[in-house]
């Protein structure tokens, strides 16, 4: 394989970049690293007290940019295959849910466990013609997947058609109704730890060291024994179910779900996310979905005019840090 | 109509569709061959194009009329108009980029695309422009298949563009020298070649050929808005690797493909235009998993 | 003991003016609309409208409306943010609601936060059971739409129609019940077709129409795209009918279908030309804003002077009067009478048919 330039020389993959990336600097010993983890979750635990309804809805929306994100990182980041339909998985929960508890009137708990079946299938489905192709190819295969996905749900009765399906029953939890914005965003901060540590014991574990090689030199990896097929395979599947829990929730924080939520420009936004905080690195990708949601909604006051800004912003960005915003660098 | 009649004339919808597509789909191609990159903004190009088309048409309408002189001229204008625009992004936003993670560039172009488009809707505010030149509707029969003149100008158009583009490829200094860096830059730069300026080029001729489409299409189809670029800089994308990314005559024939795919997808009874775009992907998806680096791409041995 | 009468004189003025004063407010009204992506040109449409009412009213005075624009980009959960902020950013009512998958999940915010909301473009039936009882929708509903279809094609003795929608949840809803009512009744529904907004190549679609012959070609959705697609209808030489949806009867449908508006009928509130009011409107609608107004311009237009005049008939912004007196309200906007059945939509549908000659809309038969 021919030595692309910014790929790391083979004797680098040894050492591998810490997740915290350049705040190693600051946070040099692991004591003042679960300091900063502590401090970080205490401010959102009491964030919608503090800060009112609006900020606690786009707060609750970041928390579920951050989950899709932390998902397709597995796919994109984690095992380096470039998905540009992730909005797929993200469908595939959120109509599991919308279709069992309306047409059939299951309770929401019972629905998650089909929910990650469905995405697993989906995964299995969508991952699948890829595994021979190219990124570029896979780019366009995950990309038409997205849009087969879509489609269908616009056209078919069963998920409502271009209408959607609205009249989602929130659900209950031993007696709490969750039914509120601030109830949400407890819902959506305790999936997004868990998420996160869920990733991290990914990145750590044999199957994060086999995506790890496969993506920098597949053939290679293959020659270690590492089967290329069931650990691609693998990587969708866990970023489908990812991306199916997080449409789970967020059909029923909605109660309305319709086709306009799962399309191309959706799919971007998950990839924008994962890319602008710093590939592959865990803080980075949530600091990545914080910004893309709550970018344009700092700019509102901009009227029409905030995704120019955001956009223009996007690209300075990019240009000034191609690395993505969360500082590079640092070495266990 | 007779079943006959209708295919036939599917066909020349689908051939007239495609050479749309082909158009755009060359300025993926190019682009990705020289820098891989997928340029997202290159529908938005496309989109530019159109209003530069549109704008030259008004400005000089009251000259030359607005009738197949006009639009040629709008046409002409647009391309050199919007080759340059093309430069100057390529120069501003990508220049910078190449020795960036591939990913990076990529959500550079997603950026760049959402520049142009909001600019245009910041000035246009959203409004849908008529775009109304006096073409007339006459064209000739063959059979019970009716061809309007536009359909056949526009067909004559994009074939001559596309072989210009493939004689330029082919046999001029450039052409070669765009060849070699698509196959190794690093190497070509030790060659003597001057990398930035091939790429400006390739830049130049991609997004002249998108410019000419939109204009085209603005004038063919009669409307132009800030959102026009994305549906058919996705569709472009998709003919361009199903053609085979990277490759000339695969943008050629992807665009044309995906043109009859839409066009006979529509009429198929099972499909209809429901599910045109589903049937269409499933091709695509069908084609890659059986020839993995599309119709007419070079199979390699390398697989990343 | 004489009486200080410029004291007592300046005491009454001053009693009054306070008396008055304190009817007189400041109200801020929000409004939920599409600003950015590919629905904009509405959503601006309706929030140059609103403006253009609360200009009027504030010149006649006596309360002062000012407007807080939320884009919603007809997405679901962009419009569930912008609900939520604009719930809390002060203000007693909202217009708008376009996209109606996108306005659906804004219902419960703004009816928890007892908010009225008139809604004055989306029209999904899907609307009505998800209104927690503060949301009063001003367009008809397509169930109205479409009996006024059938009356029509019926006297007409169409055998067999296409229809056209875009697959958004107005035009599929509109074509679906279309499809249905017109087979009810007997006919044939020759070709049922969905294209994609945007996509500007009807071309074959319009040869799979002409195929199958109908009588009359309806189309469902907006006239960015019905412009453009009955010009291509006509150039493509389909001869019967064509028929457009309340969603194409703005004159930019004019101007991007060119000759072949000629003779096009459509479905509209009665807000064409022959409406001295409506007239009115279009035109300080192109003098301020330098376009014409699109197709949910009036009706947004009567819905923030509804609101004006049941503020008004309320005594103030308190929310249950408020939105009583709505429901009570019997008023007359540039596009029709507006009074409400108990699910909130209009009692009486107000679809006339129009007919396109010589570049505008007129009343047919």
């Amino acid at each position: 394989m021919a030595l692309e330039p910014g790929s790391p020389g083979p004797q680098a993959v040894e050492a591998r970049p810490s997740a915290w990336g350049g705040l190693t600097v600051l946070l040099d010993t692991p004591a003042k690293r679960v300091v900063a983890i502590v401090a970080i979750l205490l401010v959102m635990a009491v964030a919608p007290q503090i800060f009112g309804a609006y900020i606690t809805v786009i707060l609750t929306n970041a928390l579920l940019y951050a989950i899709l994100a932390l998902g397709l990182n597995i796919v994109v980041g984690y095992a380096g295959l470039l998905d540009l339909g992730y909005a797929a998985f993200f469908a595939v929960g959120a109509y599991s849910v919308g279709i069992l508890t309306t047409e059939f009137g299951w309770n929401f708990w019972a629905t998650l466990p089909v929910a990650v079946v469905a995405a697993a299938v989906a995964g299995v489905v969508i991952g699948g013609p890829t595994l021979r192709l190219r990124s570029d190819y896979l780019a366009i295969v995950t990309l038409g997947f997205g849009e087969i996905v879509r489609i269908t749900a616009r056209n078919l009765q069963i998920t409502g058609a271009a209408s959607g399906i609205s009249g989602i029953d929130q659900p209950w939890l031993y007696g709490w109704h969750i039914v509120s914005q601030s109830d949400f965003y407890y819902v959506f901060l305790a999936l997004a730890v868990v998420a996160v540590l869920v990733s991290v014991r990914l990145a750590n574990s044999r199957l994060g060291r086999a995506w790890l090689y496969v993506r920098h030199d597949e053939d290679a990896a293959e020659a270690m024994g590492i089967d290329r097929v069931r650990v691609k395979l693998a990587a969708y599947v866990i970023g489908a179910i990812y991306g199916s829990i997080g449409g789970a929730f967020f059909a029923v924080n909605l109660t309305a779900i319709s086709p306009q939520s799962f399309s191309f420009q959706q799919s971007t936004l998950f990839l924008m996310a994962v890319i602008l905080g710093g590939m592959g690195k865990i803080p980075g990708v949530i600091l990545g979905a914080f910004v893309v949601v709550l970018g344009p909604e700092f700019l509102r006051d901009l009227g029409s005019f905030r995704y120019l800004v955001f956009a223009v912003g996007l690209l300075l960005i990019m240009l000034f840090r191609p690395g993505g915003i969360w500082p590079a660098g640092g070495r266990r | 109509m007779t079943l006959v009649t209708l295919l036939a004339q599917q066909l020349v919808n689908g051939l007239v569709l495609g050479s749309f597509y082909a158009l755009v789909a060359l300025g993926y191609t190019m682009v990705f061959g020289v820098v891989k990159l997928l340029n997202f903004a290159h529908g938005d190009v496309y989109m530019v194009g159109a209003f530069a088309g549109f704008v030259v048409l008004s400005l000089i309408g009251g000259m030359v009329g607005t009738s197949w002189l006009g639009v040629g001229l709008s046409i002409l204008l647009s391309m050199i108009a919007v080759g340059f625009l093309g430069v100057v992004i390529e120069r501003i936003a990508y220049a910078p980029m190449l020795r960036a993670p591939r990913l990076s560039i990529l959500i550079t172009a997603l950026a760049v695309s959402l520049v142009l488009q909001n600019s245009v809707l910041s000035l246009t505010q959203g409004q849908v422009f008529a775009f109304s030149p006096k073409l007339g509707f006459a064209g000739i029969n063959i059979g019970a298949v009716f061809i309007n003149y536009k359909q056949v100008a526009l067909a004559v158009v994009a074939a001559l563009l596309m072989i210009g583009l493939e004689l330029f490829v082919s046999r001029t200094q450039y052409g070669r020298a765009m060849r070699a860096v698509s196959v190794d830059r690093d190497m070509s730069e030790l060659m003597g070649i001057d990398v930035n300026r091939v790429i400006a080029v390739t830049f130049f001729a991609g997004s002249a050929l998108a410019a000419a489409a939109g204009t085209m299409a603005g004038a063919y189809y009669g409307s132009i808005w800030y959102f026009m670029g994305f549906l058919i800089g996705l569709k472009a994308f998709t003919a361009a690797v199903i053609g085979g990314i990277g490759s000339i005559p695969g943008a050629m024939l992807g665009g044309l493909v995906l043109g009859l795919l839409e066009s006979f997808g529509t009429t198929l009874p099972g499909i209809g235009s429901e599910w045109k775009d589903v049937f269409s992907f499933t091709v695509l998806i069908l084609v890659l998993v059986f020839k993995p680096t599309g119709l007419l791409g070079k199979s390699e041995q390398e697989r990343m | 003991m004489k009486l200080p009468v410029t004291s007592v004189l300046a005491g009454l003025a001053l009693a009054l003016t306070l008396g008055t004063a304190s009817y007189a407010a400041d109200i801020k009204i929000g409004v939920l609309v599409p600003t950015t992506g590919g629905q904009a040109t509405y959503g601006q449409d309706m929030a140059n409208s609103v403006q253009l009412a609360m200009d009027a009213l504030n010149k006649a005075g006596p309360n002062t409306y000012s407007m807080v624009v939320g884009d919603d980009a007809c997405d679901p959960q962009q419009a569930v943010n912008a609900a939520t902020k604009l719930a809390s950013s002060g203000i007693s009512a909202v217009v708008g609601g376009y996209c109606s998958g996108a306005t659906v999940p804004t219902l419960k915010i703004f009816g928890d936060a007892k908010l009225p909301f008139v809604i004055t473009a989306a029209n999904s039936t899907k609307l009505i059971p998800a209104n927690p009882g503060n949301a009063f929708m001003i367009n008809s509903t397509g169930n109205d739409q479409v009996a006024a279809a059938l009356v029509v094609w019926k006297a007409k003795g169409y055998k067999s129609i296409a229809i056209v929608n875009e697959g958004d949840a107005y035009s599929q809803d509109l074509a679906t019940l279309a499809q249905k009512g017109f087979t009810d009744a007997g006919g044939t529904v020759a070709d049922f077709e969905t294209v994609n907004h945007g996509e500007q190549d009807y071309s074959a679609v319009i040869t799979k129409i002409k195929s199958a012959n109908p009588d009359a070609v309806f189309w469902t959705a907006y006239d960015d795209d019905g412009g453009p697609f009955v010009k291509q209808l006509r150039e493509g030489g389909y001869q019967g009918a064509v028929f457009v949806g309340d969603g194409s009867t703005s004159d930019n449908f004019f101007k991007l279908a060119g000759d072949a508006a000629e003779g096009v009928y459509a479905f509209s509130s009665p807000t064409a030309d022959f409406l001295p009011a409506a007239k009115d409107f279009a035109t300080a609608y192109q003098a301020k804003f330098n376009i014409a107004p699109s197709s949910y311009g009036p009706l947004t237009y009567d819905g923030m002077n509804l609101l004006a005049d049941a503020i008004t008939k309320a005594g103030g912004t308190d929310p249950t009067k408020l939105m009583a007196a709505l429901q009570a309200e019997d008023y007359k906007g540039i596009a029709g009478e507006i009074t409400f059945k108990p699910d909130h939509t209009l009692a009486r549908s107000n679809f006339v048919v129009v007919q396109g000659k010589g570049g505008k809309w007129t009343l047919a038969q």
